[in-house]
């Protein structure tokens, strides 16, 4: 029939099928869009992303259980620098490139739907295209450079991709800042590459990966500080990434952009953060710096965002924060080492909040608005995508058998192994408020009397509630795939205790959230905390005035200084000189009076004359 | 050959000035594009002509002129030559396109455009340092000349201002280089025997920094620069291409022929003093770039940052980092022409430069869709993200640099930081947000102005994915130039080396 191992090595062409869909899109710009309509440019990214899917499918197949694979593109040699594109063909390499390419589909069919009006389809089809590119090629390349090269393109493409309605001025804001703080990760990113090279002469992971071994046992001496300062520098670039304390305000306002671009940003693309951060593991592990500030950063996120997500009144806020929770975890688990949990938690909180925002996006559509206390009394108008929530929260938060629950356990156990109980309870803690937070929203949304908003409020079109209720299919399936690709053990040696702690931790949150938002036993339930404690939260602990105050207002501050500077002292001192008088145009009059091209012939002329005399002894001879 | 790159412009400026016939606007405009695109496919001639095996000068020519005086006709082409003239040909190729259809004494314009063409053309080539100086100074009457008849407002204050700096660095670089001649005991002015010349040490520092003020006016670099904001706001887009794209090249070029090339050993002893130098020059002109509200004076600050990071290149003085430099002078060159060519279309079609004044710009319909989206890609370029050119030789300067001044060069990372900053802020106010109905009645940009763009746009993303194609030329020369000097084989030096190996192991698994 057909050799699967030629669709392996050819594997490289996955990332390519949705780019040439992204680079066809732009034809599809507002003069052609009079021809056509602005159809064609969606239908044409939706068919590379079915190739690409088809592609990554027979591969995954064609590599699963064989052994790991490269391959080597050449792609720059200049002076001592040799960069080759290193592609790693595994089971997890092209299992991730499965996810997303499974992911962009349903997003891309979503699209359709919710964005029917638009006439930006050729925009933010190829955007979503690029997106897709850049995720498989991220999760196939095997290099620390040319991950940091992806990384970059990504947040350009985030940077236009949440400006998409760009006349709005909140929109503009959003995307302004999404890009820098996403930058300024990258750039702390780029200082640890600069640094790690002359002391490895490698950028491959794998071989990254080598060289700390060497380290660890001494065959290879570095500094701890300088190892310190590249494991902060290379842990610094994740946490812009994945959307974690104090970088974590741009997922909010990014927001903004439209809600389909949100389903895979907060699902697959500030997951690419957390890709890296675990590919670089070995580097970081060597300098107990890094890893405590991933630990540090990780709780603060993981506990604060799930905090904070309880506290929000904005649908789509609580989602943004419940993002940061979940990166946050994934921090500590890489901070302590344990890379499978960690992965494994990439990819159940990739489906299961695809699903999360797919179904609110679905709610938002025709309910109009955003605020949680507007909704209410969904349930009966809208079976399925309450259903499809339901099953998202069940697939994200710990409670047996449904994904979630195995990464945690899997993070859990690893903890109690190295008796790390600090981090056991944060890990329960923020489990228990995101299960909190998420059948708060539940109940504000689905529960309660009906509003305004939500009286007439009929299930959308097809186009948006197929793709959801097929994602909440591939959520329920995630313990089956935890299993059967043996992704964690999920029979044997499961601590039954751990088991029902992190259950427990979860039913808790359930229980408290249920009391005060489904069942509605008591009022207000804001009343039961501190006012203070409660603005706190709500206003995401002031962390916008904080940027206010600190890093945006120095910039600001700095520039405005060297600009007076350069006005009246640096460019004051050459008028000081006296050049001022010359420079007031009253030598050169000459200009105005139409005789100019008179006075540069007669500079060119003396010119002329002057080579001439100075030449003539050379011609005379 | 090398001579026609020179001539052909000249003789084309000249017919175009004094030929008795008459010429309409658009006529002496395809005369001048088709003067300087032959020039340009002589270049590309060039190019398949040039042996990148050999690190020497090539296609040397020679015509003895003023024996006296040391003054020789003597040209020649290495991979630094060859990148500057290449970027000469065509900017002036592109700066021709952009140049408005209606301009006023459109015969004179261009003739003075194709003339500064020729002799930078010659400057970039000469190889006697009182030829180089000549050229150098020549250019200053046609650029003169363009800049005060045909720029904007305060075009006289500018241009004097322009005149009165760069003939200050003519005064230093004539000082230096005589310096050089008579210290170093040579006869003449010819490069060869500047080369040989053996000067103490304290001597060469001293002539070096000579050389380094004044090419520095000319780059330029901190605090010589306030000419430079000035000036390219008060030129014409045409005029500011070629001014930042290729006369600034004069300066970083100097720098490393006369500079680096003469005096290796001063040049390594100031090393540090020139990183510092060009880390604050990085940081100072993104930081002002920041408070600009005039989008083409932020370009122009934007353009004393990105001259930084080739001093840097220059001082770390490793082969990847004099690769990268020369690679960054090509890439600045084009993404600062491609942005004053954008900048310039919407002053034209909108009316006006201010960041407070121009809004929405992207907007489909009423707005400037494409220009606001090559706006965007170009900025970016500057910004240097990946795929674009303006990344890659950023990076290999920085890498290059990093093992020998790693702080400067973490300084430079934070300035592409800053460069993110102002680019957003241009992007954010001038393409996006609502555009005015009421005020948004604009002319439709012409072929005519797309041409430069898709151009200029295209060769920023073509080198910059395939950046090969960029720095292949200028390896050799590179690895010359540092080869001059005996360098002490600090740690850092040695550590790559076995970098190298282990990278060579693992393209083979």
């Amino acid at each position: 029939m057909f050799n699967a191992d030629f669709f392996a090595q050819t594997s490289w062409l996955i990332p390519c099928y949705p780019l040439f869909g992204a680079l066809l899109s732009i034809f599809w710009s507002p003069a052609f869009i009079r021809r056509s309509g602005p159809r064609p440019a969606g239908y044409l990214n939706l068919l590379t992303t079915v190739i690409a899917l088809v592609h990554s499918s027979i591969a995954f197949m064609a590599v699963w259980q064989q052994p790991t694979q490269f391959l080597s593109l050449s792609w720059l040699q200049v002076a001592d620098l040799n960069l080759t594109l290193p592609l790693e063909l595994s089971s997890l390499t092209l299992g991730a490139s499965v996810v997303i390419t499974v992911l962009n589909l349903l997003v891309q069919i979503y699209t359709v739907g919710y964005l029917e009006m638009d006439w930006g389809w050729g925009r933010i089809y190829s955007l979503l295209a690029l997106f897709e590119a850049g995720l498989t090629a991220l999760v196939l390349c095997d290099s620390l450079f040319f991950s940091y090269i992806l990384l970059e393109i990504l947040t350009l493409g985030t940077y236009l991709i949440v400006g998409f309605w760009f006349n709005q001025s909140l929109v503009v804001t959003g995307a302004r800042d999404a890009f820098l703080t996403k930058r300024v990760g990258d750039l702390i990113l780029l200082m640890g590459v600069l640094a790690l090279y002359p002391l490895t002469g490698t950028w491959n992971f794998s071989e990254l990966a080598d060289w700390s071994q060497a380290v660890l046992s001494g065959t290879q001496s570095v500094s701890p500080l300088t190892l310190s300062l590249i494991g902060v520098a290379l842990v610094a670039g994740p946490i812009s990434k994945c959307a974690q304390f104090p970088l974590h305000l741009w997922l909010d306002e990014a927001m903004e952009g439209p809600l389909p671009t949100t389903i895979l940003r907060n699902s697959v693309v500030v997951a690419t953060g957390a890709w890296v951060l675990v590919k670089l593991q070995p580097v970081i592990a060597l300098s107990p710096v890094a890893s405590g500030l991933a630990l540090t950063i990780g709780s603060i996120s993981a506990v604060g965002g799930a905090l904070i997500a309880a506290a929000q009144i904005d649908a789509k806020r609580v989602l943004s924060y419940l993002t940061s929770t979940y990166m946050g975890l994934i921090f500590i688990a890489v901070g302590t080492g344990q890379t499978q949990a960690a992965l494994l938690l990439v990819l159940t909180h990739a489906i299961a909040s695809t699903l999360l925002i797919m179904s609110t996006g679905s709610i938002m559509l025709n309910v109009v608005v955003q605020d949680l206390t507007q909704m209410g009394g969904l349930w009966s108008r809208r079976p399925i995508t309450g259903l499809c929530f339901l099953v998202a929260i069940a697939g994200l938060i710990g409670l047996p058998p449904f994904g979630g629950f195995w990464p945690l356990m899997a993070m859990l156990e690893g903890l109690l192994q190295s008796g790390q109980w600090g981090l056991i309870g944060i890990v329960l803690l923020a489990n228990g408020a995101a299960s909190f937070a998420l059948v708060r929203m539940f109940g504000l949304m689905f529960m309660g009397d009906r509003t305004a908003f939500t009286a007439r409020a009929p299930e959308t079109l097809w186009l948006v509630v197929l793709p959801t209720a097929v994602m909440a299919g591939i959520v329920l399936h995630v313990p089956l795939m935890v299993r059967n690709f043996s992704l964690y053990p999920v029979d044997s040696s499961l601590s039954w205790t751990l088991g029902w702690t992190l259950f427990l931790s979860s039913a808790v949150g359930i229980a408290a959230s249920s009391a005060f938002y489904v069942l509605e036993r008591i009022e207000n339930p804001t009343k039961l905390i501190p006012a203070m404690a409660n603005r706190l939260l709500a206003y995401d602990f002031y962390t916008p005035k904080v940027y206010q105050v600190t890093a945006i207002a120095l910039v600001d501050k700095l520039s405005l200084l060297t600009d007076w500077l350069d006005r009246y002292v640096v460019d004051g001192l050459v008028n000081f000189v006296g050049l001022s008088s010359l420079l007031s145009g009253e030598a050169l009059k000459y200009i105005n009076t139409g005789k100019l091209q008179l006075y540069a012939l007669t500079i060119a002329s003396f010119v002329v004359v002057i080579c001439l005399y100075l030449s003539w002894g050379y011609l005379a001879l | 050959m090398l001579s026609l790159l020179i001539w052909l412009p000249i003789l084309g400026a000249l017919l175009l000035a004094f030929l008795p016939i008459k010429l309409s606007a658009t006529n002496a405009r395809n005369a001048a594009l088709a003067v300087s695109g032959a020039s340009l496919l002589w270049t590309v001639v060039l190019f398949t002509r040039f042996d990148l095996g050999t690190a020497s000068f090539q296609m040397r020519e020679f015509i003895a002129w003023l024996p006296l005086l040391g003054l020789d006709y003597d040209l020649a082409l290495d991979g630094l030559s060859l990148m500057m003239v290449a970027l000469n040909s065509l900017l002036t190729w592109i700066a021709i396109c952009s140049s408005s259809t209606t301009i006023e004494r459109p015969r004179f314009f261009y003739s003075l455009m194709l003339f500064v063409s020729g002799g930078v053309a010659g400057a970039f080539l000469a190889q006697n340092l009182l030829l180089f100086f000549f050229l150098f100074e020549i250019e200053l009457v046609p650029l003169y000349f363009l800049i005060s008849v045909w720029g904007g407002e305060k075009r006289e204050y500018a241009a004097t201002k322009f005149l009165l700096y760069t003939a200050l660095a003519g005064a230093f670089i004539f000082a230096g280089f005589v310096g050089t001649v008579w210290l170093g005991g040579t006869l003449d002015f010819s490069y060869e025997q500047a080369l040989q010349s053996e000067i103490p040490l304290p001597t060469q520092i001293v002539l070096l920094g000579i050389l380094l003020v004044g090419f520095g006016i000319k780059i330029p670099l901190i605090p010589f620069h306030t000419w430079l904001p000035d000036t390219y706001v008060s030129a014409s887009p045409p005029v500011a291409i070629m001014l930042g794209g290729v006369l600034a090249k004069l300066g970083t070029y100097g720098i490393f022929r006369f500079g680096l090339g003469l005096f290796p050993e001063a040049w390594s002893a100031l090393g540090p003093f020139l990183a510092v130098w060009a880390a604050a020059s990085v940081l100072y002109g993104a930081v002002t770039a920041i408070a600009q509200k005039d989008i083409k004076r932020m370009v122009a600050y934007s353009s004393i940052g990105h001259m930084g990071y080739v001093m840097l290149g220059g001082a770390a003085f490793t082969e990847l980092s004099v690769v990268g430099a020369i690679s960054q002078m090509v890439s600045h060159g084009l993404i600062l022409a491609l942005l004053f060519h954008l900048v310039g279309v919407v002053e034209t079609k909108v009316g006006t430069r201010q960041l407070d004044q121009l809004n929405g710009l992207l907007n489909p319909l009423r707005g400037l869709p494409l220009i606001s989206a090559l706006l965007v890609l170009s900025g970016m370029a500057s910004a240097g993200i990946p795929g674009l050119v303006g990344f890659i030789t950023e990076f290999l300067v920085f890498q290059g640099s990093y093992s020998v001044y790693p702080i400067a060069t973490l300084f430079c990372v934070v300035g592409t930081g800053l460069t993110a900053v102002y680019f957003v802020i241009l992007i954010n106010r001038t393409c996006f947000g609502r555009l005015d109905n009421e005020t948004a009645y604009y002319d439709k940009v012409t072929n005519g102005e797309r041409v430069p763009a898709f151009v200029l746009a295209a060769i920023v993303l073509t080198l910059g994915l395939q950046p090969s194609w960029l720095v292949l030329w200028s390896e050799s020369t590179s690895a010359r130039l540092i080869a001059a000097v005996p360098i002490t084989q600090t740690a850092a030096s040695l550590q790559l080396e076995t970098s190298r190996d282990s990278v060579n192991d693992g393209a083979h698994l």
